[in-house]
């Protein structure tokens, strides 16, 4: 069967990421995971971490993208079938309030199946899980280069006082209710 | 009649705009209450009887951590909360508020045995009585359901409307998405977990019906009826309506971090809570020790927590009164559809009205005003409540 021009380009894009994705494994993937030296060692291991951060987030967001988009042809597949079978093939303006029926039924129908599938949540979780490590190792370096330089508070330091804040609460009411209790007693 | 349709639908339009264009009030949980007592970010409203002589068994309600509670007084006209009072109910009701980078290590027992306790004291303590009503929302109704089984002496009645209990199953997407999220990576990343996060997880429920056709259908309710004023009334009404429930939809709360990962493992993950094995404070809660009467509400095509989730409550605990009513509505219909003020409200207010009078005389005991000391403790006059003040 002959592909479409649509199938054909976001199969080759698939193709020509995962090629790039395994090129950069193989090559620049090692050189910025290897260990540094020198004094700045520690900073410039997180920095170059990054890299490898980012395309294990891209790689994630690719997967996710590519399941979307099989989706989103099998909707859109069903809806062309859809009107042309309901609608016997008139897509005149006047019967837009019946195109749009059945392209928001067909769509609404079609994704939920995908998202209650495990290969949607696998998708999301690690897609999510990507993202929280991007984002951990990008607030690092910005505390490493930024603002632990500059003198300034970090995101570490402030949940330190927020989990000593919390901990103090917790004490003030025991010992509060505590003396509430004695003082009933008396 | 084509070209018809298409002028009519563009009038529809037009007339929603002008609606739009005249910032329409669009004030929630309009009901008068005062604020009885406060503990950190936490208030307990109290509910200004409509009735000279109330039940004397006050009802004390429990809503969720996501989103707002007065999703149960929205419109003046579709209020839980005023139909319970209309049905002669003292009602009371935890507004949890906005937690910020402070409450990050906020846990379940904090929420459970410290507000919830506190707010159920200080109820009793108002009341007189040793035991009231709790009634449970969602969350709210899972963790009064943990509360029921960790204090069952203080609980008279127990009402779980639309919560999951039993979170192993496939019926609803967010049972399924949640077991593979990895809880511990988010949490430590966000520490208050933003509650737009769990926006897209709602709205990804139904991605077309909630970002699109919902606002298609607005439009779609919009008369055209040239000159008549009644008409516009209803127009501004139905676009007032529909803007309310669009600010409690995006008017999400921000979740203290341990307690959202401990609830997100403990019961979604891991489904300890209706196994008997979830353990807070150093307590594992068993669901046999609830044994007063049980009322399980359930929506029947609710697609946030299916059926599933809700109905094992029943058959987990040791309540010889139990009982199940089941609405042919969803989720959020059940507080604000045209039957939750027909049907939902009068069958709870059925249901617990016998339960809720004084079982013997030597029940009531004294009010203690000094009682409750645990926490910052305020008390303020009656005023009408503006939902949109945070």
């Amino acid at each position: 069967m002959e592909k479409s021009s649509s199938e054909s380009t976001f199969e080759s894009t698939q193709e020509f990421f995962d090629l790039w994705v395994k090129t950069y494994q193989a090559n620049l993937g090692r050189l910025v995971e290897m260990p540094a030296m020198g004094p700045a060692r520690e900073k410039s291991e997180k920095m170059m971490m990054g890299f490898s951060n980012f395309v294990n987030l891209y790689t994630a967001w690719m997967e996710s993208n590519s399941d979307l988009q099989i989706v989103f042809k099998e909707a859109m597949q069903k809806v062309r079938e859809k009107t042309a079978t309901d609608m016997k093939g008139d897509l005149s303006p006047e019967s837009y309030k019946d195109f749009y029926k059945i392209w928001m039924e067909t769509y609404s129908e079609t994704f939920h199946e995908f998202l209650k599938s495990g290969h949607f949540a696998n998708d999301l979780g690690k897609f999510m899980s990507r993202l929280m490590e991007f984002q951990k190792l990008n607030r690092e370096v910005i505390e490493e280069n930024y603002l632990k330089p500059m003198n300034l508070p970090t995101k570490t330091e402030i949940d330190e006082i927020n989990k000593e804040l919390y901990s103090l609460r917790k004490t003030v009411k025991k010992l509060t209710s505590q003396v509430s209790e004695l003082s009933k007693k008396k | 009649m084509n070209e018809l349709t298409l002028m009519g639908d563009y009038e529809k339009f037009k007339r929603g705009m002008e609606v739009f264009l005249k910032r329409p009030d669009i004030s929630v949980g309009t009901t008068p209450s005062e604020i009885v007592y406060t503990e950190d970010k936490m208030k307990l409203l109290h509910y200004i009887p409509t009735v000279e002589k109330p039940h004397p068994v006050p009802i004390l309600i429990v809503y969720a951590l996501v989103n707002r509670h007065y999703i149960l007084d929205l419109q003046p006209d579709k209020s839980v909360i005023k139909k319970l009072l209309e049905e002669g109910f003292d009602v009371y009701i935890i507004d949890w508020g906005y937690p910020s980078g402070a409450d990050r290590y906020l846990t379940l027992d904090d929420y459970v045995n410290g507000y919830i306790d506190n707010a159920v004291d200080k109820v009793r303590e108002r009341s007189g009585l040793d035991k009231i009503t709790l009634l449970g929302v969602c969350q709210g109704g899972t963790f009064s359901v943990m509360y029921a089984a960790l204090h069952p002496e203080k609980v008279k009645n127990l009402v779980t409307l639309v919560t999951p209990v039993h979170f192993d199953t496939d019926k609803g997407l967010l049972h399924i998405w949640a077991k593979a999220l990895d809880v511990d990576k988010i949490v430590d990343y966000y520490g208050i977990v933003p509650g737009d996060f769990l926006n897209v997880g709602f709205l990804l429920t139904d991605p077309f019906r909630t970002m699109i056709d919902k606002y298609v259908g607005l439009f779609e309710r919009i008369e055209c009826e040239p000159g008549d004023k009644e008409c516009e009334v209803r127009n501004e009404e139905t676009v007032r309506n529909f803007l309310r429930m669009e600010k409690w939809i995006f008017d999400s709360p921000d979740q203290a971090g341990e307690a959202y990962r401990q609830f997100q493992k403990d019961c979604y993950q891991k489904n300890l809570l209706i196994k008997n094995k979830m353990v807070i404070g150093g307590k594992t809660i068993h669901l046999k020790n609830i044994t007063m009467p049980l009322l399980n509400v359930m929506a029947e095509f609710d697609h946030l927590v299916p059926n599933d989730a809700s109905k094992p409550l029943g058959d987990a605990v040791s309540s010889k009164e139990k009982a199940t009513l089941v609405f042919p509505t969803g989720h959020i219909g059940i507080f604000v559809g045209s039957k939750s003020q027909k049907e939902v409200c009068p069958k709870i207010a059925a249901w617990l009205k016998p339960k809720s009078l004084l079982d013997r005389a030597g029940e009531k005991k004294p009010v203690q005003e000094n009682a409750s000391q645990k926490g910052k403790r305020r008390e303020s006059k009656p005023k009408k409540r503006d939902g949109k003040a945070r």
